[in-house]
């Protein structure tokens, strides 16, 4: 790909007869996007259409059926300085397809149509939106919508301003705060586009409507405009609604959302104009802030991510097709029907038949309920049914690909299991553990080919969490990590490679966390202020609900083996062990801090109870100061894994945090939240912390809030 | 005999499910399915190793015309793969595992996956002619004076519809449903009430044992029924088998077929059940080089055909066949299943084995001998487990082959009475 590609070269206007067609080139990427060049290249030929009287009806589309331009250039968003040049950047490009709706006006037969396929996102959405018509391919790639909520900023290109016109209000509110990307048939339900055709006939069907030799007009919103989108009391219902809706689910965190809800709700009864420039003044402000930058390093994050599921030559490593599963357990019947939903054969083994059943009456509810949904179709429900099959005979694994145990965390009898299946898979078949707290370099151990086995270590639930620790044992090699990442990839995960020690990344920079919350309680902090001063912070949940959700058996064992590794600062590991004695186990036991019934869990009064008393009071009574206090605990250990080399990078591990605990994504992670608060001022509060009372009068606490070395030195600089 | 004979190399089956019950929402190509990835499972080969695929399937789902085809691509087979389904009535399952032999026989295939399957649950109802007459004019009906006039046509007797499954079980040739050709051969070969019941309690007896002593289990894969609700468990066993059967509850039963005076009651009949059975075929050489001990030698192969109306003695003929093209008798059978279809059929066969007179007037040679009662049926049969008919003849195939496994090896006869008038009998060599 060139890196500067000649003028005239990355959106090419071409006339074929009366018809002018415009594609979107972009020789110097493999996939288009509108960047600079772009810009400048579409700014040229509406120039020209404005100059021309020479023709009739205009075509917009990509280099082909399956390729349109998947949205504005991330990089040059990262790239901005402040508000100003945001602002600029977002009213060249609105200036932009302003000029080309305003090419309406002329014609009377030809119309202005794109055609689209593949990626259709974000600006390049909105390109079609400022012209009369969208073409769209049914092919099962095709992706239509507008993300921008999704980095922090909202579609700015007059995407507020115009989607409402064709969708109306409400969905167009709902398309835009969702960020969805939807496949063709959604489209169409929805108006985002106006007519669905076979890839194959997209040009010709496209080219002919432009032409005005086939007909097509838009769907028209009739009597729902009037009494909806132009009604005044309606629209400050539909923005008052949404404003709600949007406080509750993101906890007022997140601005882009407000502002969306804020000006969508007006775009049919504002004028043009002024929509552009609320559009305008937001984008500028919020594509500046931080969240935005920050939600953007963890999508690169994702997206880099990506490559890890090829070799390190950059070779393509063969997909698991037939994958196994053994121990049909929570984890091993999620990880078995994720795997299946996404397209790979799995069979699933377990001793219990019952657990069998369990787990295979599980996956076709989940099937059932996509159905409903009409998110997939008879056949396809049909399909992904056969793809999971039950046996009591580990035998039968004898043509997987890889296979993944998920039995008891157990050495010896994850050894035996390894042994066993040695016996019967493949020579070649990968074999990955989802251990949490066993080292995978043990588990290598006695196996005659132990360089496929690797650590893949999935999150609870399975279906939701988008993070896989990638582990590689001490004998593990390139192939075994990259085909694992592979698979993680197939199920739609994200993987980060992390080294084979106690806790691996996020359990480990979990630990502090979650004993320093339960620490807190023993001194006396009340427990819904701990959990309220999390979620205040941007957590998805509050560390006490978290346990709740974990399981204190699982939580209680995580935390002992992370303290035989690690030492006093993870704490004592044996907090909760009064309370499992008990039988409070958490969500699992019906009560844990919390009440599990029917409905929403419910704080107990009596929840502090469930933790001895320590002597030392801890004096903390903000949420401000109690969320500071377990942000520091993270943020510390945190640097001790980077130090540690558990992950390659600051972004990885932040990524990594991110996606496997849900912290706040708008702070970017626990490394990019301290280098934003300024990493003298955190050596400092780390320092202050230590001379708590209460932390000092735990063994251990001092050693918590140590600042290692690494975190020294880069606080010098 | 080659020097390289064809083979069982593996099987497996599902639990078989009275009709209505736990299997009464699978689709025919789906149970197939299933139990064709759980015998590639337990099979040294890939699915990519298969060269066809053989379905016996009978009362074949409207939306599943090639059930072979979609049990092939569903059990993950390349699209590359082709398959047919074949038909003989009872005996389609052990048709398939003929037609798969011929194939390998000639050549064409080395490894071939047969199956029989039948959902008799799902057998439709139908519009009777009337009714679909009816439908064609509502159609062709345009104007409203036509369409006032379809209306007007309509009768009540329209909604009678026709019991595919009753007329599946009819016999086109005699008029006859298949229990009453049993009542037939019961009055001509004197088997009584109390000699059809008598049967029956030790099918099921026989079936309890073999059951609880674990001796399915190594045929069986367990299967999780569709629309299981949490909680559900999968069938494990065979649950036609009645376990508190008793002499008393079965002559309680009036007859079924031939009010008064019938000898033939549902307790004394197969089972209507749902199931499916899939097999490996191949030759003896290519499954030993894959690892494998195969399951049994298939030795002989034989059909026939008789009467019609008396078609339960189908054995007979098809047994004085294959017997005489594999120069072995009936004495060197160590292990024999012949299907029940009836109790008093089965005991009309055993005294048709037996007789001088049916022998000379059908092939004019020695009778075939006493059935040994020790060998035959050691598991129970239809009576107890069902017979979904499409399924039957795959699965008696297996079982035989097991069955001989565990008694040290030898020979053993497979043979089913065909509705229609035909006969099937295999003859298998333990392989060991």
């Amino acid at each position: 790909m060139n890196a500067t590609p000649a003028p005239g070269s990355v959106a090419t206007l071409a006339f074929e007869g009366e018809l002018a067609v415009l594609t979107l080139a972009a020789p110097h990427r493999s996939l288009p996007v509108i960047d600079l060049p772009m810009l400048e290249d579409l700014e040229r030929a509406v120039a020209e259409l404005e100059r021309r009287e020479d023709w009739q009806g205009l075509l917009v589309l990509g280099r082909d059926a399956r390729t349109f331009a998947a949205g504005a250039d991330l990089d040059a968003i990262e790239a901005i300085e402040d508000e100003r040049e945001a602002r600029g950047l977002v009213e060249r490009g609105q200036a932009l397809h302003s000029r080309f709706e305003d090419l309406r006006a002329r014609d009377k037969r030809g119309r202005m149509v794109a055609a689209v396929g593949g990626a259709c996102a974000g600006g390049a959405y909105e390109l079609c939106l400022a012209l009369d018509l969208i073409v769209a391919s049914d092919a099962p790639d095709t992706r239509i919508g507008l993300p921008e909520v999704k980095l922090g900023i909202l579609p700015a290109w007059g995407g507020a301003t115009r989607l409402p016109r064709r969708a109306g209000v409400s969905k167009a509110l709902d398309i835009i705060l969702k960020g969805r990307l939807h496949s063709a048939k959604e489209a169409l339900r929805a108006g985002m586009v106006d007519r669905l055709c076979a890839p194959e006939d997209l040009r010709r069907i496209a080219a002919e409507i432009a032409r005005g030799e086939r007909p097509l007009t838009r769907r028209r919103r009739g009597a729902a405009a009037l009494l909806v989108d132009r009604n005044p009391i309606a629209c400050a219902l539909v923005a008052a609604a949404a404003r709600r809706a949007v406080l509750r689910s993101t906890g007022g965190h997140y601005q882009a959302p407000l502002d969306i809800a804020r000006i969508v709700p007006w775009a049919r009864l504002a004028s043009r104009a002024d929509t552009l420039r609320a559009e305008a003044e937001a984008a500028g402000r919020l594509a500046a802030s931080p969240t935005t930058r920050n939600l953007l390093r963890v999508f690169r994050g994702v997206e880099r991510a990506k490559k890890l599921g090829a070799t390190p030559e950059g070779a393509r490593v063969e997909p698991t097709r037939r994958l196994g599963v053994v121990g049909a357990g929570v984890m091993g019947a999620g990880i078995a029907g994720v795997a299946a939903r996404r397209g790979v054969a799995v069979r699933l083994a377990d001793t219990r038949r019952a657990a069998l059943d369990a787990a295979l009456v599980a996956h076709r509810l989940e099937l059932e309920k996509r159905l409903r949904a009409r998110r997939i179709e008879r056949h396809e429900a049909r399909a992904t049914l056969d793809r999971l099959d039950a046996t009591v005979d580990v035998a039968t694994l004898r043509h997987c690909d890889a296979v993944v145990e998920a039995i008891v965390e157990d050495l010896a009898k994850k050894r035996e299991l390894l042994a066993l299946l040695e016996q019967h898979v493949p020579g070649d078949c990968l074999l990955a553990t989802n251990t949490s707290s066993l080292p995978v370099g043990e588990l290598q151990r006695g196996l005659s080919r132990p360089e496929r086995v690797v650590g893949l270590h999935f999150f609870n639930p399975v279906e939701r969490m988008p993070l896989v620790e990638v582990v590689r044992g001490e004998r593990t090699d390139a192939s075994a990590v990259a085909r694992a990442a592979a698979l993680a990839l197939a199920m739609e995960k994200t993987p980060v490679i992390v080294a084979d020690v106690p806790g691996f990344l996020v359990n480990r920079v979990l630990g502090p966390y979650l004993d320093e919350a339960l620490a807190l309680l023993s001194g006396g902090v009340p427990a819904e202020l701990v959990d309220a001063a999390l979620r205040a912070f941007g957590m998805p949940m509050g560390p006490l609900e978290l346990l709740d959700e974990v399981g204190f058996d699982v939580a209680a064992h995580a935390a002992r083996t992370l303290a035989s590794a690690y030492g006093a600062r993870m704490g004592p590991g044996d907090r909760l062990d009064a309370a499992i004695a008990a039988g409070t186990l958490g969500r699992k036991s019906g009560r844990g801090f919390h009440l599990h019934g029917a409905g929403r869990a419910r704080l107990r009064p009596d929840a502090a109870t469930l933790v001895e008393r320590s002597a030392t009071r801890a004096s903390l009574a903000t949420p401000d100061a109690v969320a500071r206090r377990l942000v520091l605990a993270t943020v510390a250990e945190a640097f001790r894994s980077l130090e540690a080399r558990v992950v390659a990078t600051e972004d990885e591990l932040d990524l990594a945090f991110v996606l496997g605990t849900g912290f706040a994504p708008f702070r970017g992670g626990p490394l990019r939240h301290a280098r934003t608060i300024g990493l003298a001022r955190v050596v400092d509060e780390l320092r202050r912390a230590q001379d708590e009372p209460d932390v000092r009068a735990r063994a251990g606490g001092g050693e918590r809030f140590e600042p290692c070395p690494l975190l020294l030195s880069l606080a010098k600089r | 005999m080659s020097g390289d004979p064809l083979v069982l190399a593996s099987g497996v089956r599902t639990p078989l499910a009275r009709a209505g019950g736990a299997f009464a929402k699978e689709d025919a190509a789906g149970l197939g399915a299933l139990v064709a990835r759980e015998l590639l499972a337990r099979s040294p080969w890939r699915a990519e190793e298969v060269d066809e695929v053989v379905v016996g399937c009978v009362g074949v789902p409207h939306d599943q015309a090639n059930v072979a085809r979609v049990v092939a691509v569903r059990a993950g087979l390349p699209h590359s793969t082709p398959a047919r389904t074949v038909q003989r009535n009872c005996a389609s399952g052990m048709e398939a595992v003929d037609c798969a032999a011929m194939a390998i026989e000639s050549g064409r295939a080395r490894l071939v996956l047969c199956a029989g399957v039948e959902v008799m649950s799902r057998y439709p109802l139908c519009f009777s002619d009337s009714a679909t007459a009816w439908f064609e004019r509502l159609s062709r009906a345009k104007s409203p004076w036509a369409k006032l006039a379809a209306f007007a046509a309509w009768r009540p007797s329209m909604l009678e519809p026709k019991v595919a499954l009753l007329e599946g079980l009819t016999d086109p040739l005699s008029g006859l449903i298949m229990g009453r050709t049993a009542e037939i051969l019961a009055r001509e070969w004197s088997i009584s009430r109390e000699d059809a019941d008598r049967y029956a309690l030790r099918s099921h007896e026989r079936a309890r044992a073999a059951r609880d002593g674990g001796r399915f289990a190594r045929e069986i894969a367990p299967v999780l029924p569709s629309g299981a609700r949490p909680g559900a468990a999968a069938l494990v066993h065979d649950d036609a088998i009645r376990d508190g059967q008793t002499a008393e509850a079965l002559a309680k039963l009036a007859p079924w077929f031939e009010k008064p005076d019938g000898r033939v009651t549902v307790g004394n009949s197969c089972g209507i059940t749902d199931g499916a059975c899939a097999l490996f075929v191949c030759r003896e050489s290519f499954a030993r080089a894959a690892g494998l001990a195969p399951l049994a030698r298939l030795v002989g192969r034989a059909w026939s055909g008789c009467d019609p109306a008396r078609m339960g003695l189908g054995p007979v003929q098809a047994t004085a066949r294959v017997l005489r093209a594999t120069g072995l008798t009936l004495v060197d059978m160590e292990v024999v299943e012949i299907n029940e279809a009836f109790a008093a059929q089965v005991l009309a066969c055993e005294k048709a084995f037996d007789s001088a007179a049916y022998a000379r007037e059908h092939w004019g040679g020695a009778p075939l001998g006493q059935l040994d009662w020790s060998r035959t049926n050691a598991n129970g049969g239809a009576i107890a487990l069902g017979h979904p008919v499409g399924a039957t003849g795959a699965r008696l195939l297996l079982t035989a082959a097991h069955e001989l496994g565990a008694r040290g090896g030898g020979h053993a006869l497979a043979t089913l009475c065909i509705g229609g008038g035909q006969g099937g009998a295999f003859v298998l060599e333990g392989a060991a």
